[in-house]
């Protein structure tokens, strides 16, 4: 199965026009040489970022922001104070940075490229009411992880604000410390300075949920990232070997599903101590076991498929099949099955924020429902607001997920399925 | 190969992955400084002794100075002969600690189990069996909500509604009350619930779309056309081969869950069981209690795994073991 | 029910489906009937609706929801009228069937003998034990080897052949009145197929039973048929006995299904021309055309073929009908001969342009 852009080139051609006549070395050997526009956009693209990380690594001090240092020694303050761009970027940023490039120069951009694909799909998605709604609202969540930084301030503490009721809510007066809204009947009201209330300590639960989805969004990009790769490159270099690599390969996903990944996460907490640079390190090292697996069983029903022995009969070498055949086949349904797995790792980062053994220094869902836990009985939004969006963005994933799979795989019986 | 082969070697690569974890624990700690050892440094330091004398002494109390190679078949003799040392945290021996919490673990994650293994395919299959109507559609809801809520964020709000406002259940875990009895069972309906609700999601989802491809198979419609009635067939010819993919992932559903929920769900409701344990031990810095722990979950995966891949090769009579992979 | 009353009496049968699609009418209005001791051959191609005909009877069809209509009456009984769990107690009783594909018609997960001792238990109230002896008796019954062994083997042990074998020993549990065989030869080779239909046979002279046999094998029809009935995008064509229709072949789909026969020579009795096969396809099944369905691939249709609905079948003999155009009133039928021979010239010749059309 060539791809759009292989078939325009054999048409463009005054080649051969039979099919034992064609030179598959030659175009193999012109391939390479070659590079997709995608790469090539994404090489410049992502240059600025690896320039920016290079320069915090090396000229930048780790307790400087790194913008203030580049404002000072590039002379762009001009540009950044204004703007109040002067936080400190993190490891983590910086991949997230490269992780969203990649995502949208081979998985966005080839949508536009590929339009009758994308029109077709969409179609099949549209249909998935439930879908539809959850794209909506991961989007939301996307967006105000991207933007909520640069618009809001990072949360602070306020004690004399603590216990602050959301909005249009009211509550006994006796239970904060001081009333930021007005005080009637002995109930003090909410305001839309704390949209959401505020913890204990004061900080707005509405800015903490948007933060919170800072940490989610880098989560769920880095950690599917090196899942991804990691996973497909063992799944399909396995199931295409075969033979003793195969079987190795798959000795080592055995081993790496075995590992209680959060105890381990635990113990190297405890032992060396974690940030969320840890985190994702350590969860996508153990969390790739599961899509390996799968992209192989996948992988292997495609080699079985009489198209892949076609090309392989006519010359074809087993890196171009494999990359021309075997992956574009199986890359829906990788794409599925990655959609399922983020909820797991935004989950288990929650999980550790509320055990309070979580990564320090960020604000995610996690920590606040930590933080609102002792303050149930009075105080429910703190633990509810985070907790009902955490929900919610776990099962978007999975509707998401399952109408992918739907809308990709049509021999997959699903929920949407009518 | 015979069947008795095959578990033979299944069991021996079951040890060689335990040993690898194990191995890899090992060096994880070796490499790590021994916090026993720190403390003696700062000790000494603070009490104006040789710091670096204190550490020497501390290191070859603890062993710590034998060669790499000794400490670690020492180590792994340890381990297998069950002896894991002794834990400061709990004053006493880790082996006894570790039994102590299992105890109360088992108390409600056996229910857990034998509930999801029985609801769960059974509501799959009746969901497939009602493709497409409001009970496929109502199961099905139930199933992604139950899946979707966070299990701690989940447990703490029921424990909000039925503890503090309705006051159905305790709020305060007991261990004084007696295994069976009522007054335990309502203090454990809550966290099985929770944790019920969380896993059979999952398993449902999967039962649901093996048995639909089922529904339609040929030997259905054998099976309808021989007059048997739909229930039989249901519960014999869709629900007896749904079980054979199912069981692939089954046991690994249910590991992931326990490894990860029981942690959190003891935190919330108050189980001294396994998870509290190691988190505590954690926090106390206990190595011995901690290494237990780390390894006692370790061994439950590893044989999980074990009896899964067994049950799938005796469900699936296709299967020979010669074509089966270890 | 008296002895003129056949065993089985299909009328007017239409079997609708509701599929995204539209409204797929599968089977649309078909009548025949199977008497007790006789074969009848259901015959067509694939896609012409045989097997829904046959599944329609005991409302075996399913998925996806339709519904079925018009009367099949059997021993005198309305079954369309009949409750769900009355429907359930004809099938496997009275009416049995075999499917064509014996891989994957028995429970991979149970034995052999579980499977056939499930259809006893079904319908006879019988101690476990008895009810084995029972499904070693019908194994033997089937001429498979060595029966008491066979009944712990799995389905994957046994040949498809075997298989096969023990699927009938499942239909004959009781011995039923109507056996109803969708194609159970067409998975197996040749030379098993051989053994299968002569089972049939001698089961069918020993109890009596009357069968009725969906198949697109024309030369097993002609081995086994008594009567032949030809289907085509869910219609009758032509029906009669098994010897009229092929010695008389009066439909021109019937003469050219003949044509293909291998060894058919290279011009066919009523005339024909040969070719690779019959050119173009089947008609869309939610947008059937106007008038005879036939129509569009036929060397012989004029205008009036094209016009209204099916035209109604036509009794040629005894027991003999066929539903075209040139056999109306007036008519002259042997202007078909005539006519394809002074079309010969016109006709796609070459296979190569038939399967273009397709």
């Amino acid at each position: 199965m060539s791809t759009d852009a292989e078939r325009d080139a054999d048409a463009g051609m005054d080649g051969p026009t039979r099919f034992d006549q064609v030179d598959w070395e030659a175009y193999a050997d012109g391939r390479t040489a070659a590079v997709s526009i995608n790469t090539a956009l994404f090489a410049l693209t992502v240059a600025p970022v690896l320039a920016l990380a290079g320069y915090d690594w090396y000229a930048v001090g780790e307790r400087a922001a790194t913008f203030e240092a580049l404002g000072r020694d590039a002379g762009l303050a001009w540009v950044f104070e204004p703007l109040g761009i002067d936080f400190a970027l993190t490891i983590v940023d910086y991949a997230f940075g490269v992780t969203l490039l990649l995502f949208v120069w081979y998985l966005v951009v080839p949508l536009y490229q590929h339009p009758r694909i994308t029109a077709y799909y969409w179609r099949r998605f549209r249909r998935n009411r439930p879908a539809l709604v959850s794209l909506g609202w991961l989007s939301v969540v996307f967006v105000g992880g991207l933007l909520g930084p640069l618009v809001l301030n990072a949360p602070e503490q306020n004690v004399l604000a603590g216990h602050q009721p959301p909005v249009g809510l009211a509550v006994d007066e006796a239970n904060v410390a001081q009333c930021v809204g007005e005080v009637v009947d002995g109930r003090c009201r909410g305001t839309w300075q704390y949209p959401l209330g505020t913890t204990r300590g004061g900080i707005g639960v509405f800015k903490g949920v948007v933060y919170g989805m800072t940490v989610s969004m880098q989560i769920a990009f880095i950690t599917t990232t090196i899942v991804a790769g990691t996973g497909i490159t063992v799944g399909t270099v396995s199931a295409y070997a075969g033979g003793w690599v195969d079987e190795i390969a798959m000795r080592a996903v055995d081993v790496v599903l075995s590992f209680p990944t959060l105890l381990f996460f635990l113990l190297i907490l405890y032992v060396y101590g974690a940030g969320l640079g840890t985190f994702i390190v350590v969860f996508s090292a153990f969390g790739w076991g599961g899509t390996a697996r799968y992209v192989r069983s996948k992988a292997l029903s495609v080699s079985e498929e009489e198209f892949v022995t076609a090309g392989r009969l006519s010359g074809a070498s087993t890196r171009r099949v494999v990359r021309r055949h075997v992956v574009p086949n199986t890359a829906s349904s990788i794409i599925t099955q990655l959609t399922l797995l983020i909820p797991g790792f935004l989950l288990a980062e929650a999980q550790l924020a509320f055990l309070g053994l979580g990564a320090s220094g960020i604000t995610s869902w996690g920590q606040l429902i930590a933080a609102g836990r002792s303050d149930l009985a009075f105080a429910p939004w703190i633990v509810l607001a985070p907790g009902i969006v955490l929900f919610l963005t776990i099962l978007a994933c999975n509707f998401l997920g399952d109408a992918l799979l739907d809308a990709v795989d049509p021999e997959a019986t699903t929920e949407a399925d009518r | 190969m015979g069947l008795a082969r095959y578990v033979a070697l299944r069991l021996g690569w079951a040890a060689a992955v335990s040993l690898v974890i194990v191995t890899v624990t090992f060096g994880l700690l070796a490499a790590a400084p021994n916090p026993s050892v720190q403390e003696a440094a700062t000790q000494a330091a603070l009490e104006g002794g040789d710091p670096q004398e204190a550490v020497e002494r501390e290191r070859q109390l603890r062993g710590l100075d034998e060669p790499l190679h000794v400490r670690y078949l020492d180590f792994l003799t340890s381990i297998y002969t069950l002896e894991w040392g002794w834990s400061e945290y709990r004053s006493q021996p880790v082996t006894a600690a570790l039994l102590d919490a299992v105890w109360y673990t088992a108390q409600y994650s056996i229910p857990w189990t034998i509930l999801t293994v029985l609801l769960g395919p059974l509501i799959g299959v009746y969901s497939a069996a009602n493709m497409y109507t409001w009970r496929d559609h109502a199961a099905t809801g139930f199933a992604f909500f139950g899946y979707a809520i966070p299990n701690f964020f989940f447990g703490i709000v029921l424990l909000l509604i039925f503890g503090v406002w309705l006051e159905w259940i305790p709020i305060v875990y007991r261990t004084d009350v007696p295994a069976v009895s009522l007054a335990n069972a309502r203090q454990l309906v809550v966290p099985v619930f929770v944790l019920v609700t969380g896993s059979i999601g999952a398993i449902m989802r999967v039962s649901r779309n093996e048995s639909a491809a089922f529904r339609n198979a040929t030997f259905m419609k054998t099976a309808r056309a021989k007059g048997v009635s739909p229930l039989r067939a249901y519960a014999y010819h869709v629900m007896r081969p749904t079980l054979v993919p199912l069981s692939t992932t089954l046991v690994g559903q249910l590991l992931a869950i326990f490894l990860g929920s029981s942690l959190l769900v003891e935190v919330v409701f108050g189980i001294p069981g396994l998870g509290r344990l190691t988190f505590n031990a954690l926090v106390a810095q206990d190595t011995n209690l901690v290494l237990g722990s780390t390894l006692l979950f370790t061994f439950l995966a590893v044989v999980g795994n074990l009896l899964e891949d067994l049950a799938f090769t005796v469900l699936d009579p296709r299967i020979s073991y010669d074509d089966r992979e270890l | 029910m008296t002895d003129d009353e056949p065993l089985l009496r299909v009328e007017s049968l239409r079997t609708t489906f509701d599929t995204d699609a539209g409204e797929l009418v599968a089977v649309d209005g078909v009548d025949f009937e199977v008497r007790a001791g006789e074969t009848v051959c259901l015959v067509g191609e694939s896609g012409s609706g045989k097997t829904v005909a046959v599944e329609s009877i005991t409302g075996l069809v399913d998925q996806p929801p339709g519904r079925i209509e018009g009367s099949v009456r059997f021993r005198g009984t309305e079954l369309t009228d009949l409750p769900a769990e009355e429907l359930r107690s004809h099938r496997g009783a009275s009416i049995a069937y075999v499917f064509q594909n014996p891989q994957d018609a028995l429970n991979h997960c149970y034995t052999v003998g579980w499977q056939v001792i499930e259809a006893v238990r079904v319908h006879e109230d019988v101690s476990k034990s008895a009810a084995r002896a029972r499904a070693i008796d019908l194994l033997d019954t089937v001429g498979l080897a060595d029966p008491a062994g066979r009944m712990d083997a799995y389905p994957h042990q046994l040949s498809g052949g075997e298989k096969q074998r023990v699927m009938i020993a499942m239909a004959l549990v009781t011995e039923p009145d109507l056996l109803v065989a969708d194609e159970p030869t067409t998975a197996l080779d040749v030379t098993v197929q051989a053994g299968i239909l002569r089972l049939l046979d001698d089961l069918q002279a020993e109890y009596g039973m009357g069968v009725l046999f969906v198949t697109h094998d024309l030369a097993t029809v002609s081995r086994i048929a008594d009567r032949v009935v030809v289907l085509y995008a869910g219609k009758v064509m032509e029906r009669g006995g098994v010897f009229d229709v092929f010695e008389r072949p009066a439909h021109p789909y019937t003469r050219a299904l003949l044509a293909c026969l291998p060894g058919a020579g290279g011009v066919d009795a009523a005339g024909g021309a040969a070719r690779g096969g019959i050119g173009g396809s089947l008609p869309d099944p939610t947008d059937p055309p106007d008038g005879c369905r036939f129509a569009p691939r036929c060397d012989h249709a004029v205008a009036s073929c094209s016009v209204g609905d099916q035209p109604p079948a036509v009794e040629l003999a005894e027991g003999h009908a066929v539903s075209c155009v040139h056999y109306d009133a007036g008519d002259d039928p042997a202007a078909l001969s005539d006519v394809s021979r002074a079309s010969a010239g016109s006709e796609p010749t070459s296979t190569e342009d038939a399967i273009d059309d397709e």
